[in-house]
């Protein structure tokens, strides 16, 4: 496994000089960043100083070249909105964002689990059938959209949950604030259920459906018959026999959705006022705040590798056939 | 299985509250909504106008703009103008502190202006870019121990209101903090004391121990709430007090709630089309059309400003008689009407006559999305009224930020291009400033009109009020008869006000909380 991760880091070089390469092409196609740190009356010498300042006078290879030697040295430079180093700025809404991820991952992969065996158990009648048309619905309904009407009637009209905001948990667990981060939790979680329906919701529609066919496959294999035949409990054959090799292909898509989850929250911290990274990189976008971009893409990047990672050495341990 | 949902049931029933109940705000604290966060916290660095909304809070300057208009004392308690006007020397108030304990003297105020100006700290933005351009600053220096002088190029009618917008904090405690220490800790002279900043979510201010300037509230929170459906719920639901930017589609719901309603203001920004005078444009028949005043003219007839605002904006506006602000224009001057009928006739007259498709000349309208209300569909219309009157508009929206600043900026964008920009209440001259030379920033039609620049001149060579509102309203006059903008409207702003407190909103879209009570 040690030679396994080893091999592994080059690989990961060679992805992150390939998103940054990337964003940062993407990024100048939009032309002559200067202008939006400029006044509204800016002058053309205004212009340009200001151009000098940012740096963008120099050719674009050069200010490529001269990103990654600062990054070599794990320098990603400065915001250029914020003035802060970017990667503080990164680090600052980095927690909230995998509070959210792991919450919404939480309830993707144990509300699929439940819906997914009992429409396989019940394949045909009308329980497969109700909850196969709610995974249909989950995988249609957009999650702007869902948490706005989350935010109509289930904090509005009837009170049961907070609208928008977020109150610290993990930050603090960073800073070393232990006390003050368990007298949160609760609260945390209240702020946390409903963004993390609107970002779930699809993914439980999609991992019902998959540990649904997975399981109905696993349940006319012989050696499902054989435990049965031995007199065990269905919750035994299920749980424990049929389960585990139900589980893989279920890995598979988890691990593929933590990158898409942490990277793909934007709409919904927007819409739930959610102080997390997406945003961030979002509002950098738009503002064409290009380390603050850069960073951001290299961090996630570097999630999305470890998860996958992650995911390689679970497969493994799932299934002793495969060799690392 | 039954163990299995019991246990999913037990979990979901310990998460889940029975109902969450909503405090309101404390009754000694005022709660903003806003759309976006504040770009840093550094009083030197201000690039937008809710970060500049916040510090104001935190930082006083030595004179600062009234609702009204009226410039009037903050730190400073007067100020007198040297004779070759170059030189404005401000005194302070007594007792001034800084939110650190620090005594706030004349030193520390230079020191506020000269660190703004300083090469090696790089700042950009209004009061570096901007502001120190416009005034052409010089240097701050410390006459006594409350006198302040800056020190301007040359003298400046409206010098006094830009100074205004440079804010003032202690030198000592600037001095001490890194870069990135003063971008996310700001040290204040102003009524209210930072106290945290939670990236993207929320700034947090409490009320000074000595404010220069009387405050109600003991605590100010600014809130981050970017969506905006979601800033009206917190305010109907009654955790805000206040929000802005509240959308016009959710106005009747607001004002529909029994805890908030809407405040309409109708804003300083002037929201024009405009005439791109310069020769490359001057080679397509749109763009040959528009260099003639009459044609430009004719054109001010053809669109319906008042029904736009009626239907699209969702507020009723008064049309724009030219480039100043209404309580600073011209007294005798009315707003073109829409008369399409006079459009057609004087486009007649200026030899475009309709052809046998009913065209008269084709031109390109280019506008960005998403920067001001309901642009897109604004725009739109305005095509549709131009093709009415025989002119055929290729309407070109294009992305804000990546494609179309970069036009205006370069001044490529046009012939015929639609933008908005910032007026004041203050000064008829800040707004007239757009104008100021052939060259300026802001002259994106690369107009010319010598008699439009020969008035500055005049104004720049005198002191006496009456000369220079005689060459203003002359100047005006040029302007609303050839000048290169299809004169729209003033851009209304939407607050949304909780009815627990009395608030009023500014037409400049600046937000004081000084005078806010609770009802």
């Amino acid at each position: 496994m040690f030679f396994y991760i080893l091999r592994r880091i080059p690989q990961t070089a060679l992805v992150i000089f390939g998103v940054t390469l990337v964003t940062f092409i993407a990024l100048q196609i939009g032309g002559d960043p200067t202008y939006l740190f400029v006044s509204e009356r800016a002058s053309p010498e205004e212009i340009e100083e200001t151009r000098k300042m940012l740096g963008f006078d120099k050719p674009l290879h050069i200010q490529y070249l001269i990103y990654l030697s600062n990054l070599i040295q794990l320098d990603f430079g400065d915001s250029l909105y914020y003035r802060q180093p970017a990667l503080t700025v990164i680090l600052e809404t980095l927690p909230a964002t995998i509070e959210l991820t792991i919450f919404s991952m939480l309830i993707a992969i144990f509300g699929s689990i439940p819906f997914g065996i009992l429409a396989a158990i019940y394949r045909g009648k009308w329980i497969d059938g109700s909850l196969m048309a709610v995974a249909m619905l989950g995988q249609s309904i957009p999650s702007f959209w869902l948490g706005i009407m989350c935010i109509l009637y289930i904090s509005l009209n009837v009170s049961w949950l907070p609208i928008s905001g977020h109150v610290p948990f993990l930050m603090l667990i960073f800073q070393g604030e232990f006390i003050q981060a368990f007298k949160n939790l609760p609260t945390t979680i209240t702020y946390l259920i409903l963004p993390s329906f609107a970002v779930a919701f699809y993914s439980v529609s999609r991992n019902a459906r998959l540990i649904r066919s997975s399981m109905l496959e696993v349940l006319s294999q012989d050696y499902v018959r054989t435990a049965r035949s031995k007199g065990l409990s269905e919750y035994i054959v299920i749980m424990k026999h049929a389960m585990r090799n139900a589980w893989l292909p279920v890995v598979t898509i988890i691990g593929l959705e933590f990158g898409f989850v942490i990277s793909g929250v934007v709409v919904v911290e927007v819409i739930f006022a959610w102080p997390g990274l997406g945003r961030t990189v979002f509002d950098a976008i738009s503002n064409r705040d290009i380390p603050l971009v850069q960073a951001a893409v290299v961090v996630i990047s570097l999630f999305v590798i470890v998860i996958n990672l992650i995911t390689d050495l679970v497969y493994a341990k799932l299934d002793p056939r495969i060799k690392l | 299985m039954k163990k299995l949902i019991t246990g999913v049931a037990i979990v979901f029933g310990l998460i889940f509250p029975s109902t969450y109940t909503i405090a309101a705000p404390p009754d000694d604290t005022f709660i903003v909504g806003l759309p976006t966060d504040t770009i840093g916290l550094e009083p030197a660095q201000i690039s937008s106008r809710h970060t500049a909304n916040i510090m104001k809070h935190i930082f006083g300057q030595l004179y600062s703009v009234s609702e009204t208009g009226s410039i009037d004392p903050n730190l400073a308690e007067s100020y007198k103008i040297s004779d070759d006007g170059k030189e404005y020397t401000f005194t302070l108030k007594e007792g001034l502190t800084c939110h650190d304990g620090e005594a706030l003297t004349a030193e520390d105020a230079a020191y506020s202006f000269n660190r703004v100006a300083d090469t090696d700290l790089a700042f950009t933005g209004n009061s570096a870019g901007f502001v120190y351009k416009s005034i052409d600053f010089k240097e701050a220096r410390a006459d006594s121990e409350r006198e302040v002088t800056i020190v301007l190029g040359g003298p400046n009618h409206i010098a006094l209101g830009l100074i205004a917008e440079v804010y003032v904090h202690c030198k000592d405690s600037y001095e001490k903090m890194s870069k990135d220490e003063a971008a996310s800790n700001p040290i204040g002279s102003g009524p209210y004391e930072f106290v945290k900043w939670d990236k993207g979510s929320q700034i947090v201010l409490k009320k000074a121990a000595n404010p220069p300037i009387p405050t109600n509230f003991e605590n100010v929170i600014w809130r981050v709430i970017p969506e905006a459906s979601t800033r009206t719920a917190e305010l109907i639901a009654g955790n805000v007090d206040m929000i802005t930017n509240a959308s016009p589609d959710q106005v009747e719901a607001i004002d529909a709630s029994s805890t908030a309603k809407v405040a309409k203001v109708q804003g300083t920004r002037r929201m024009y089309v405009g005439f791109h005078q310069g020769p490359e444009f001057a080679v397509t028949p749109g763009g040959a059309a528009i260099q003639k005043p009459e044609v430009r003219r004719a054109l001010q007839y053809a669109v319906n400003v008042p029904a736009i605002c009626e239907n699209l904006l969702n507020a009723p506006c008064t049309r724009m008689t030219g480039i100043v602000n209404p309580n600073n224009a011209h007294p005798n001057l009315e707003p073109y009407p829409y008369d399409p009928e006079i459009s057609e006739y004087l486009l007649d007259q200026a030899g475009y006559p309709r052809d046998a498709n009913g065209v008269r000349f084709e031109i390109t309208l280019q506008a960005g999305e998403g920067r001001y209300l309901n642009d897109k569909n604004v725009v739109l219309a305005i095509c549709q009224y131009l093709d009415d009157v025989g002119v055929k508009t290729n309407c070109e929206i294009l992305d804000w930020s990546a494609v179309y600043i970069p036009l205006i900026k370069e001044k490529k964008a046009g012939p015929m291009y639609f933008i908005g920009s910032g007026g004041a209440t203050w000064s008829p001259l800040y707004d007239m400033a757009d104008l100021s030379a052939p060259d300026s920033g802001p002259n994106y039609t690369k107009w010319m009109n010598e008699e439009w620049f020969k008035g500055w001149k005049v104004i720049n060579n005198t002191n006496d009020e009456y000369v220079i509102r005689r060459e203003i309203d002359r100047m005006l006059e040029v302007f609303y008869n050839e000048g290169p903008w299809l004169h729209l409207y003033f851009q209304p702003d939407f607050y949304g006000v909780s009815n627990r407190v009395s608030w009023n909103p500014r037409r400049d879209e600046k937000v004081d909380l000084f005078g806010a009570t609770l009802k």
